[in-house]
């Protein structure tokens, strides 16, 4: 296959990305993998889908979850809402989710609604999983070349045993985070429909990156960013902190490996670790800023207890915690809508821990672990105007 | 599910995998019937397969406009200019509403099958 020529195929598409983020998701110019797997070039950071069709394909499942998420969502929730007042009830009022799906579990407009997202979903994956095992010696050779080189590096450890509850499959992508060789390439993509393109390049970790806040004293030589999955932020962080040495750490060895890979081909120097965030290996006092994104949400209670407690011993005294997930920067819902949602995406998307997430109080959960605590920190998620931070007592 | 490849076995790569918890999801059945909840899926992965031959046409015919002459490699290739993607983005929204577009009927406005009056009107 003839190989499009990269900074060619990125001039021509520098117009979609806009100015204001084009230097921070190009390349840099002496990236280059040993063994670089794209045969369909790259637009800016991501590289292209293999295939027309596939790509083709997940267009169209992007498109369809927009379309999903919003006349069809509206429409459910107009009708959840009537159901609910028709029965003398206040939509509003913090119902029980049992009594929600009692009323409106069996009606065909809000059943189907849910049907279209999941069947969307499980599409989504299976095309991914389909592509990256019919082509497995390829992309495992790519990630093997890979594993040893920089910028950056890359420290798997096959031994770790991970938490029950990191095991799930989350979101129900095939093999969750830790069963899959190529759970790193399959979450890529797969969030990238999530985001309906609105993160191809990045863009969202870019801004998390920029609302983290740095320490009084302005130090900031280490940053930690727990759970980091494809280390999107993790990218992001070290671009904002270009002098600092970042570390992105997941339970998931195939995420680490892609994380990395993907690192060095963008050519951003950064430090994955196969490591758990409840028992990092890190020394006492030794991270200016940790931080995570949408992380805890997939964590089980106890599991985050432990985490807190592990980011406060590797924080320096004065350093920042700033975790950003869904309710971080403001509660859970309360209106019927929205509560039925959440349960829907905690049973049937594969997110076992959203709903523990929810009902722990993270804030006292903080101060347990001994950061003092500032729940009107900046916001960093769309549609927030604050974000909980945490820092350690100097 | 073990995988048979993870660290540490003595033949093919390394994956770093190890066990993990299945979800159930592919039991759901949220229409009443899993032939429906299957046609559902089955209708959606038409419309995604639909699409692809329509969005490899569509190329094909911007292609020809610029080059006269293409290749199957060339289609495969091409990289659509940021007008070209929109109005493919347009294209594809029409496409999914024209086909999905009941599904999204009005929430509120669901008249029932044992609904009794036969003059009922909008
Ligand atoms: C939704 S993803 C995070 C996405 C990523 N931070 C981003 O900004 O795109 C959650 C990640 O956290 C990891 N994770 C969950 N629990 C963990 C733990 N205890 N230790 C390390 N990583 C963990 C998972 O493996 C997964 O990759």
């Amino acid at each position: 296959m003839t190989m499009f020529n990269r900074r060619t195929l990125f001039a021509s598409t520098v117009a979609a990305v806009g100015a204001a983020t084009e230097a921070l998701t190009a390349r840099s110019a002496q990236a280059a993998l040993p063994k670089d797997v794209e045969p369909r070039g790259s637009t800016g950071r991501l590289e292209r889908l293999p295939r027309l069709d596939l790509e083709s394909v997940h267009d169209f499942i992007t498109g369809f979850r927009k379309f999903a998420n919003g006349d069809m969502s509206r429409s459910a929730n107009a009708r959840m809402t009537a159901i609910i007042k028709a029965e003398g009830l206040d939509p509003d009022a913090d119902l029980p989710i049992q009594k929600i799906l009692e009323l409106t579990g069996k009606d065909p407009v809000i059943a189907n609604s849910a049907r279209t997202w999941l069947s969307a979903q499980q599409i989504n994956w299976r095309t991914l999983h389909n592509e990256f095992h019919a082509n497995s010696d390829l992309y495992m050779a790519e990630m093997e070349a890979a594993d040893k080189a920089g910028p950056g590096t890359l420290e798997l450890n096959p031994d770790l045993k991970p938490p029950a509850y990191t095991t799930h499959e989350i979101h129900i992508q095939p093999g969750g985070y830790v069963g899959d060789p190529f759970a790193g390439h399959i979450y890529l993509y797969g969030t990238n429909n999530f985001y309906t393109g609105r993160n191809n390049q990045d863009e969202l970790h870019i801004e998390y990156a920029s609302a983290v806040p740095v320490p009084k004293t302005g130090k900031v030589t280490r940053v930690l960013e727990q759970g980091t999955s494809c280390g999107q932020l993790a990218v992001a962080l070290k671009q904002r902190f270009p002098n600092a040495e970042v570390w992105g750490i997941d339970v998931g060895g195939p995420m680490v490996r892609f994380a990395h890979m993907r690192a060095a081909d963008i050519g951003v120097e950064v430090h994955f670790a196969q490591r758990l965030a409840e028992d990092s290996k890190f020394p006492d006092n030794h991270f200016d800023i940790v931080t995570n994104n949408i992380m805890f949400h997939e964590v089980s209670q106890d599991g985050a207890r432990a985490i807190l407690k592990e980011s406060m011993r590797v924080l320096r005294p004065g350093g920042v915690y700033f975790p950003m997930d869904f309710y971080t920067g403001g509660p859970p819902p309360k209106a019927a809508y929205g509560k039925f949602r959440s349960w829907w995406d905690s049973r049937w998307n594969g997110e076992p821990w959203r709903l523990d997430y929810a009902a722990l109080d993270f804030a006292g959960a903080m101060r347990d672990a001994g950061f003092d605590v500032n729940e009107n920190g900046p916001p960093a998620r769309p549609g927030t105007k604050r974000n909980i931070l945490g820092t350690k007592p100097a | 599910m073990a995988d048979a490849k993870s660290a540490g076995a003595n033949s093919g790569p390394k994956t770093y995998t190890t066990d993990f918890i299945k979800a159930d999801t592919d039991r759901a059945v949220f229409l009443g019937n899993a032939l429906l909840d299957d046609m559902m899926t089955a209708l959606i992965a038409l419309g995604s397969e639909t699409w692809a031959v329509r969005r490899r046409a569509k190329i094909t015919e911007m292609l020809f406009e610029k080059n006269g002459k293409i290749s199957r490699e060339m289609v495969e290739q091409y990289m659509p200019t940021p007008e070209e993607e929109r109005q493919l983005t347009t294209e594809r929204d029409d496409f999914i509403r024209n086909i999905y577009g009941h599904f999204a009927r009005n929430g509120e406005d669901v008249v029932a099958l044992n609904s009794l009056d036969p003059k009922s009107k909008k």
